[in-house]
């Protein structure tokens, strides 16, 4: 599913990641973590094509995109469930039309893109919040909105960065075994923590990215 | 498709209602000088033969005897070009002679209408001097002659500077019309650049990012023709009543000005919106 070959990314002379290799199978569960600037989220971006690896060769669902032309784009991100650190939600649009929207953008007609958020706002407990703006909302309940939108459209890969960022322990256990749901179902998730506690609820393969390069590959605790 | 085109126009009226005084002085500005153009266009086109806006020189009409024969009436031009080197002399062709006839002598219409009487061959004669086609009077060849006072010379020269004010301010308005347009594109992109940075990366087609400022500037621009369509028919109507009453030939706008009209109304500010949609894709960035 994803396959990063000697992948390096330099801003300013600063190098982020640094001849990388990486081969994540379709349906695996995999957390990456590590310190702050270590470059996971540079790394999660470039997967859904956000950023160019300065070198190297990035290939998500078999496609290889860091040569993708931004026409291709975004057939591949309807591919990819992103639920953001910073959540991305739409301010003048209602947490049901966050969800639809996106839907409907994937082509889904009105009926049936209402029905599908609905089905994912009431697994992820926010149907009583359908009607509310996101600003109206609390930061765990956003975040829960963020996620709602990736999986509405039932991606083949979900990629999340510090997605219990803003949620207490009970959400974050709720979310993760929604994850793992999803994952048993047959996506194959990435999931970006610095939260050791997280890493340690679930047994699932860990990368521990260090100073743009991984410096563990394996079963956490290692 | 079906779905990108009932997103853009939904999110295309939002636009709209969030911005209601700027689509409609984007109309106003749109619809005035094309409305404007219409009307100068129909003038030019009404005055043109009348007083021979092609060129300097003045047009007059030679109604011939319908008896002459063609081989006679063939020499007689000939013979009357090389007596007068300084006019252009030419018959009106049977397919134009009807319309010209009644713009010339607009008392022969009900001869015309009876539809019983052969239409007499008509000359038009281009000149620096149309008094001096007087001289013709007297011939028994010659039937009767158009309009031909200097006033025709007068009319013409201010219809030409009609045409090219009319044409400047048209334009000059249209350019504004333009800029407006695509500056307010920008400033929307600009308002919506979360939405739309946030739509590139749950993958939207482009077309979908594109389709509601389109809708956005397309609905002014249809607004706009209908406007300036109403604003042209009540003016050259307005007109027409004046060149009657003065026994000139009745002015209308041919159905081609209209079109055109509303093309461009629409044209316009959806080409204003494309180059500023697509340079901001090309400057995008997915933070």
């Amino acid at each position: 599913m994803i396959r990063l070959r000697s992948v390096s990314k330099e801003y300013e002379r600063r190098t982020i990641l640094d001849a990388l290799d990486l081969q994540v199978d379709a349906g695996e569960f995999v957390f990456l973590t590590g310190p702050s600037g270590a470059g996971k989220t540079t790394l999660l971006r470039m997967l859904y094509a956000a950023e160019h690896p300065t070198e190297g060769e990035v290939w998500v669902a078999g496609r290889r995109i860091d040569e993708m032309v931004r026409a291709q784009l975004p057939l591949l991100r309807r591919k990819i469930g992103v639920i953001f650190q910073d959540f991305k939600l739409l301010r003048r649009k209602t947490v049901l039309e966050n969800i639809t929207f996106v839907l409907r953008i994937h082509g889904i007609a009105p009926r049936e893109a209402h029905r599908r958020a609905m089905k994912v706002l009431r697994r992820l407990g926010l149907q009583h919040r359908q009607a509310a703006f996101p600003d109206a909302l609390s930061g765990g309940e956003q975040q829960r909105v963020a996620i709602a939108r990736a999986l509405a459209y039932q991606p083949r890969l979900i990629l999340a960065d510090e997605p219990t960022g803003n949620l207490d322990a009970d959400l974050a256990s709720e979310l993760l075994s929604l994850l793992c749901d999803i994952n048993y179902q047959g996506a194959t998730v990435l999931v970006a923590t610095h939260d050791h506690a997280i890493l340690e609820s679930i047994p699932a393969r860990t990368l521990v990215l260090h100073q743009g390069q991984i410096h563990y590959d394996g079963m956490w605790p290692p | 498709m079906a779905a990108v085109i009932r997103h853009a126009i939904a999110e295309g009226l939002v636009v709209l209602r969030e911005r209601a005084a700027v689509s409609v002085i984007l109309a106003l500005v749109l619809g005035v000088p094309i409305s404007l153009a219409g009307v100068g266009l129909t003038l030019h086109q009404w005055l043109g033969p009348v007083a021979g806006l092609s060129g300097q020189k003045s047009s007059v009409a030679v109604l011939l005897h319908p008896q002459m024969e063609g081989s006679e009436r063939r020499r007689w031009i000939a013979e009357l070009a090389s007596d007068h080197p300084d006019w252009v002399v030419s018959e009106v062709s049977s397919s134009d002679l009807a319309e010209r006839l009644q713009r010339w002598f607009p008392y022969l219409k009900d001869l015309m209408d009876s539809g019983d009487a052969t239409l007499p061959p008509l000359l038009e004669i281009l000149t620096d001097n149309p008094e001096s086609v007087t001289e013709l009077e007297d011939r028994a060849e010659v039937l009767a002659i158009g309009p031909r006072s200097s006033i025709q010379q007068t009319l013409g020269q201010v219809a030409r500077r009609l045409a090219l004010i009319v044409g400047v301010v048209s334009f000059v308005l249209l350019a504004g019309a333009v800029l407006l347009a695509a500056v307010w594109v920008h400033l929307e992109l600009y308002r919506h650049a979360d939405e739309v940075t946030i739509m590139r990366l749950v993958g939207a087609t482009e077309g979908t990012i594109r389709g509601p400022f389109l809708v956005a500037v397309a609905i002014p621009g249809v607004v706009a023709g209908i406007l300036s369509v109403v604003g042209s028919l009540a003016t050259v109507s307005g007109l027409s009543k004046l060149s009657s009453a003065l026994g000139l030939s009745a002015m209308s706008i041919p159905p081609s000005i209209l079109v055109l009209q509303l093309a461009t109304s629409v044209f316009l500010p959806l080409l204003a919106a494309v180059i500023t949609l697509a340079r901001h894709a090309a400057d995008a960035t997915e933070n």
